[in-house]
């Protein structure tokens, strides 16, 4: 009876088997039944942290600072001329009142 | 022939010709181009060395073109002829261009060799150091003029050499406006100088402007001279030109570039100290000075630290740089009377000026190791490099002593020119010492960003191995400056700075 109960589990397991993909990849998540908790760390030797990255949080802090200062450098010359006669000004009024 | 006496005219003839030589004897044979440009820059240095050693031993002389006595006594001599100032300051500004112009000329035999058109580059690369070296030399207005036109025309060429990258030809374009907006505005100023005493020698304008300072055509050209050499020294807020030309033009020719904006901040000294003198409230001119180096430094550092472009971050830390000086030299005016400038006023004198030097040598390792990088790599974004000292460990060494150096990190001597400046701005006023420190705080944090991104971490494979030994050797060159500048800071500062301040008029 015991040897006639295992022939029919496994024949319904290889039934299942075959009703199974055939271009199945074993890779770490198929065929896991639990997919979450800490993923695995990387190689440390692999890491590096990226130039944008490093002092994101100072300067996301000073937003208020950075972004105007930024967005200030066009790298359109009608401002550098812009800047150059504002300064022009500035200076020879203020040498013009104090000398 | 006495070459001593010929040594400031020599300083820049010799580039000049070798610049008019190599694109015709260039087409003889390379090997003879490129020994011609290395003779250029060899026999420049030598006469720089000539120069300094016999100022430096016997005296300073004013050398006149044509005239048989080198005094400005005869009226033609004084007011047509062409002159040029061999004293304490042309040589502290002369060797600061030699060492730069030396150290950039080696490294650019490796790294432009195949490039097309080396005839044309080498040839504007020797203008350019003629036309600074005769900025700095000379000892009339109007010659400085032509100085500043040569220059700048030499400069935009070199900035737009690549011409096949499009950033380079708009870099060049931008520089082309400002320098032509600049040489006009100059020309001004020097029109109503003359118009208004006859002569555009620097001394005799000096004795004319003491006489009447209260003039307004001194104030207006004075304003306008400020301005003028002012945006050339890349000072903020007429900086902007700077990051765009230091970071397109090629390899070699940035730190060239970069040290005809020291060039221009050395003008800006000899014409506020030795034309507008102490007589033409040397208070205000202190103060616009403090202004904006606070300002350069201060935007200079804050931009550095927000760029993901190894060259262009360099360029912003290098517009902070020139807040040092600027602020240092203002502050040293600020305390100039008629009676003399006190203690505190020559330490800032000296920090200043020996920050020049010492700012001149690190900015041009820095870039050149920067461009040694890009050169391994093919990639200027910090982002895209890392892990580069694996494979680049003598690059990965002296861009770290150019860094550290800028940082004012002691013992380097980088800390020794900012600590002269800390001590005496904060006499002054401290609030303009804190901003100094929290600058170089700021400018540690960006060079540690630069590094780490570019040197350290895993190797990434982006570079087979160094860069070729002729661009070792000239950044090793530029290293060996800074190492000596580090042992004897108080040698450089007694035998090159102090007469340097003494012939600006500042101390007896």
């Amino acid at each position: 009876m015991f040897i006639l109960v295992v022939l029919i589990i496994t024949g319904i397991t290889y039934l299942i088997y075959k009703m199974g993909n055939p271009a199945y990849k074993r890779t770490r998540f198929k065929g896991q039944p639990f997919i979450s908790g800490n993923a695995p760390f990387k190689d440390p030797g692999r890491m590096h942290v990226g130039g944008d990255n490093l002092f994101w949080g100072f300067t996301n802090a000073l937003k208020r600072y950075f972004d105007p200062l930024v967005k200030g450098h066009t790298g359109i010359v009608n401002d550098y001329v812009y800047w150059f006669i504002v300064t022009m000004a500035v200076i020879l009024m203020y040498i013009y009142v104090t000398l | 022939m006495n070459f001593v006496e010929h040594a400031p005219t020599l300083i820049l003839g010799l580039p000049l010709l070798f610049a008019f030589l190599i694109p015709l004897l260039g087409r003889i044979s390379k090997d003879m181009r490129d020994i011609l440009f290395l003779m250029g820059l060899l026999l420049t240095g030598l006469f720089v060395g000539i120069m300094a050693y016999e100022v430096l031993t016997v005296g300073g002389w004013t050398y006149v073109f044509g005239a048989s006595t080198s005094e400005p006594t005869n009226p033609i001599t004084s007011y047509f002829r062409i002159t040029f100032v061999a004293d304490g300051f042309s040589v502290l500004a002369t060797l600061t261009i030699a060492l730069v112009a030396l150290g950039a000329g080696l490294f650019s035999f490796d790294y432009m060799a195949g490039h097309a058109a080396l005839d044309k580059f080498y040839s504007l690369f020797l203008l350019t150091l003629a036309g600074v070296n005769g900025m700095v030399l000379t000892g009339d207005l109007f010659n400085l003029f032509v100085w500043f036109e040569v220059t700048s025309i030499a400069s935009c060429g070199l900035i737009a050499f690549t011409n096949y990258r499009g950033k380079s030809v708009e870099a060049a374009l931008k520089y082309m406006i400002l320098s032509v907006l600049g040489g006009l505005f100059l020309l001004i100023s020097i029109g109503l100088l003359y118009g208004q005493y006859g002569v555009v020698n620097y001394k005799l304008l000096s004795d004319g402007i003491a006489g009447s300072p209260g003039l307004f055509v001194n104030k207006l050209a004075l304003g306008i001279l400020l301005l003028v050499f002012g945006m050339k020294a890349s000072t903020v807020p007429m900086h902007m030109w700077a990051p765009d030309a230091y970071s397109e033009s090629p390899g070699p020719a940035t730190p060239l570039i970069a040290i005809t904006s020291l060039g221009s901040l050395f003008v800006l000294f000899r014409l506020t100290f030795g034309v507008y003198g102490v007589n033409m409230g040397p208070g205000v001119i202190g103060t616009i000075l403090i202004i904006l180096g606070v300002l350069s430094m201060f935007i200079g550092v804050s931009m550095a630290l927000v760029q993901s472009d190894l060259k262009r971050l360099i360029a912003y830390l290098s517009v902070s740089q020139v807040g040092y000086m600027t602020m240092a030299v203002g502050v040293a005016l600020t305390t100039w009377t008629a009676e003399g400038i006190n203690g505190y006023g020559i330490m800032a004198m000296e920090g200043g000026l020996f920050h020049m030097i010492n700012d001149g040598v690190y900015k041009a390792l820095l870039f050149l190791a920067a461009i040694a990088v890009i050169h391994a790599t093919g990639k200027r974004d910090l982002n895209e490099l890392g892990g580069l000292a694996h494979k680049m460990p003598y690059t990965t060494v002296f861009f770290l002593l150019g860094a550290l150096s800028i940082a004012g990190i002691p013992p380097l001597s980088g800390f020794s020119s900012k600590l002269l400046i800390y001590q005496s701005v904060y006499l002054y006023h401290p609030i303009l010492a804190i901003i100094a420190l929290v600058v170089s705080i700021v400018t540690l944090a960006v060079i540690c960003k630069a590094f780490f991104n570019a040197f350290l971490g895993p190797d990434q494979g982006q570079t087979k191995g160094e860069v070729p030994k002729g661009m070792l050797i000239a950044m090793g060159l530029l290293t060996v400056v800074l190492i000596i500048f580090t042992l004897f800071p108080h040698y450089v500062v007694a035998e090159i700075v102090v007469p340097a301040i003494r012939a600006l008029g500042v101390i007896p």
